[in-house]
């Protein structure tokens, strides 16, 4: 502990590493904010510039750019409809929503609150439980994966309430999006049409950028006369009072704890854990109908779970050498060019170096909420000013550079611009996207896990004779059995009166 | 001292370059890499393009490509103008690609440059079996054709071939269970989810030394020099040489003068000392050749590796 906090004053009055800091929170407060740059892309960018360092130094500057973009993903995501990163997916769905209603910079304001909130929270769990963590990550098999997925679905089924057949159907297009590809068993391409260019799987990025950015400006472009869907300019104070935040401390917490623990898991990573607290939040609020209508805890939930997801993604990959998601794996890569291998080898042989690693998470956190809150919302707040047809003419730009950018390949951008065509068709057809978004991110994971579960163990009774995925399997069945029981027990009683 | 070496390096190939191309290069090179930023393909890339850089005086530039189990990236490389202007990475994946994809690059259609160095397969097993050595291992399986899980690449990746090669070299039948990469694989080995896997030696190399997983093997010529105290195939009596390996290529057609250019300065590159402990120190075997010899070895694996896939059943399109 004293150790720790030794550490943390070190790099706090080094004026080279805090100037490192500073620096990598300014640009990943940049490239998150751009659609389609992802976190692991502006860590690749950044990546060369770590080679001439010191490892700390290395750590200090890689981890203020991961924190700061996981964060300014929301920003594009609020003004613009579009999830820069897979983090994001849901933070649009409320945050738009308060942007068309005049409140962007509120809604930035409690996405900034909540990512601080959740990486502080994610930062200590990581240091307080990182072995505890890691020890249970590893009984996560594929039973466990294929279940928590299912529990996933669950929830996106119960989240869809509003609209069921609609969101189901959407949702099992979706699934079905997520089976194009070569199958990952016997290596037989699936609906690829013929070309190698699908073979790989369809990109969940330029999937969620066509779904929600393309359909979106379009969707609003086509509009004439309607100026009211335009993100108008914000007005009223930015920040949220005391008496307006306290209601949502729990859901930070909750949202936290699903974020570290999610985070923790290998490979799971933060889309699952926006989906997951998003879903929670929904089932356990009073008004969930309210959800999607710019309400701040929407906002609130999947922006804490994302940033505690850093927290929760550096455990298995400090203690076990695995990397919670593609981000830590250029970290892993990072810290690999120097010579470090990262596992459990680790703590033993380079204390130092793990303390130095907590030192500048934390500092990357306290220098985003600086940096964010003093020059990010007011900048931000500015693109705002821009005339809306000229905006949304750049968002498409944007969404089709993005598309391309994630992994530089023109398929992706055709891959867009077709989701943007079937999510404008969604959209006046009155069919919820967000459902298809969710099974192409979990269909692939689901049947990955569910065919090798069936390969090693060859029964399914196998999800019922583990603990974990016993209890997943459960609570999913309850989620979606209880509602229908109920409303059928309630109608019994009824007609009997 | 690493700033000598470089200039007497850097001197030597400006004199190289000066008789051969008077002006090549004289722009920036793209180095193509068919996979995501932070995976081995990228990070020893990355290795050798800073290096290159003060080598041949013109930034080398790495672009990372994603999508298709790297074929994406492949297809940029070999569709790009031979002027020596674009090379990159290329791994064993892309060798079984030609026969296991569609629309594959073919090696034909690649002008390889220099042999960066192999990857040897290993064979690991779980801390929670009891297989106390390869002998006892291999037992096992033969009593239980099919039933052993071992955990390795989705069909046509390195790890699966390595696995194929060693079933097929020694007439066993495993329950080759896909993951989407080396990192998931060691996952399931650490929980016991499988008990086997045919992952590279650096990447289990750590867990081997923390006592959670035991290395029985590695799949080569000679013993790891991360490893030096684990025995390879051949001299546990079984004879199985496999794993992944990468080189360096460009387009098929670039200039023979500028195609010595870059061989010349790749393999000074990756034959400085201060280069190889670099590579040693992130797990990377370094085995500098030029591109006759690197050519050679490539076309050895391509003829090793096309009667497993045929016989495991891959081959969609046949030589």
């Amino acid at each position: 502990m004293i150790d720790l906090l030794a550490a943390m004053l070190a790099s706090l009055t080094d004026p080279v590493l805090l100037g490192l800091s500073f620096a990598g929170v300014v640009l990943g407060l940049v490239f998150g904010a751009l659609p389609g740059v992802s976190s692991t892309m502006a860590l690749a960018v950044v990546l060369p510039f770590t080679y001439g360092m010191e490892t700390p130094a290395a750590m200090m500057l890689m981890l203020a750019v991961f924190f700061a973009s996981v964060y300014a993903g929301s920003v594009s995501a609020i003004l613009l409809n579009i999830p820069g990163t897979p983090g994001a997916m849901f933070t649009l769905l409320d945050g738009h929503a308060m942007a068309r209603k005049g409140q962007a910079a509120q809604a930035m304001a409690y996405a900034l609150i909540a990512s601080i909130l959740g990486g502080v929270v994610g930062w200590v769990l990581l240091v307080a439980l990182a072995p505890v963590i890691a020890a249970y990550a590893l009984n996560f098999g594929s039973p466990e994966y294929a279940a928590v997925v299912f529990f996933g679905l669950a929830l996106v089924a119960y989240a869809s309430s509003g609209d069921t057949l609609r969101g189901l159907a959407a949702g099992v297009i979706g699934l079905l999006v997520g089976v194009v590809g070569r199958d990952k068993v016997t290596d037989v391409p699936r609906f690829t049409f013929g070309t190698a260019d699908l073979q790989g799987g369809i990109d969940i990025i330029p999937l969620a950028i066509g779904v929600f950015g393309i359909a979106e400006a379009l969707n609003m472009l086509s509009r004439r006369q309607d100026a009211a869907t335009a993100v108008p300019a914000s007005s009223g104070p930015t920040w949220p009072s005391w008496r307006a935040l306290m209601p949502e401390l729990p859901t930070v917490l909750r949202s936290s704890a699903i974020g570290t623990f999610v985070g923790a898991i290998p490979a799971a990573g933060s889309a699952v854990a926006v989906a997951l607290a998003y879903a929670v939040e929904k089932r356990l609020s009073k008004r969930p109908e309210t959800f999607g209508t710019g309400l701040p805890r929407g906002v609130v939930a999947p922006e804490a779970a994302n940033n505690a997801c850093v927290g929760g993604a550096l455990i298995p990959m400090m203690t076990l050498g695995i990397p919670g998601d593609s981000i830590t794996a250029v970290l892993i890569g990072v810290l690999l060019l120097h010579g470090l291998r990262p596992g459990p080898g680790l703590f033993e042989s380079q204390p130092d170096l793990i303390l130095t690693i907590y030192a500048a998470l934390f500092v990357a956190i306290v220098l985003t909420a600086l940096v964010a809150a003093t020059l990010g919302i007011s900048v931000y707040r500015r693109i705002l000013a821009i005339p809306h047809r000229l905006l949304l003419s750049a968002v498409l730009v944007l969404c089709v550079l993005g598309a391309f950018s994630v992994r530089n390949a023109t398929v992706d951008v055709w891959v867009a611009i077709f989701f943007g065509g079937v999510g404008f068709a969604f959209l006046r057809l009155g069919i919820p996207v967000l459902p298809l978004a969710f099974g192409a991110v979990l269909g692939p994971l689901l049947e990955d896990n569910l065919r090798r579960t069936l390969m090693i163990h060859g029964d399914p009774w196998v999800f019922f004779e583990r603990p974990i995925s016993l209890v997943l399997v459960v609570v999913s069945l309850a989620v979606l059995l209880v509602p229908t029981v109920t409303s059928a027990i309630l109608n019994l009683r009824r007609e009997r009166q | 001292m690493k700033g000598t070496a470089f200039l007497a390096t850097a001197a030597f190939c400006a004199a190289a370059s000066g008789a051969l191309a008077q002006d090549f290069p004289d722009g920036p090179i793209t180095w193509v890499v068919n996979w995501p930023a932070g995976g081995g393909q990228d990070t020893t890339s990355r290795l050798v393009a800073e290096r290159l850089t003060d080598v041949l005086g013109v930034p080398v530039v790495v672009e990372n490509y994603d999508g298709a189990g790297g074929l994406t990236g492949m297809r940029e490389l070999a569709g790009a103008e031979p002027d020596g202007y674009t090379i990159g990475m290329l791994g064993a994946s892309s060798i079984i690609q030609q026969y296991t994809t569609d629309e594959p690059v073919m090696l034909d259609q690649l002008s390889v440059l220099s042999f960066f160095g192999p990857d040897p397969g290993a064979l690991t097993v779980a801390g929670s079996t009891d297989f106390a050595s390869l002998d006892d291992y291999l037992a096992s399986v033969k009593e239980a054709p099919g039933e052993i899980p071992n955990g390795n690449d989705p069909p046509g990746g390195a790890s699966y071939i390595s696995a194929a090669i060693m079933e097929s070299a020694l007439g066993l039948e495993l329950n080759k269970i896909p993951y989407a990469g080396y990192a998931p694989t060691v996952t399931a080995l650490l929980g016991g989810e499988v008990q086997s896997a045919t992952v590279p030696v650096p990447q289990v190399l750590e867990h081997h030394a923390a006592g959670d997983v035991k290395i029985l093997g590695v799949m080569a010529g000679e013993r790891h020099f991360l490893a030096p105290d684990i025995p390879t195939f051949a001299e546990q009596g079984y004879d199985v040489v496999a794993g992944d390996f990468r080189a360096v290529v460009g387009p098929a057609g670039i200039p023979e003068d500028r195609a010595a250019v870059l061989s010349e300065a790749l393999v000074a590159v990756l034959s400085s000392e201060e280069f190889v402990s670099a590579a040693n120190a992130a797990g990377y075997m370094i085995e500098p050749l030029g591109a006759e010899e690197a050519g050679a070895r490539i076309a050895s694996f391509d003829e090793q590796v096309y009667p497993v896939l045929e016989e495991a059943g891959l081959v969609t399109n046949p030589k």
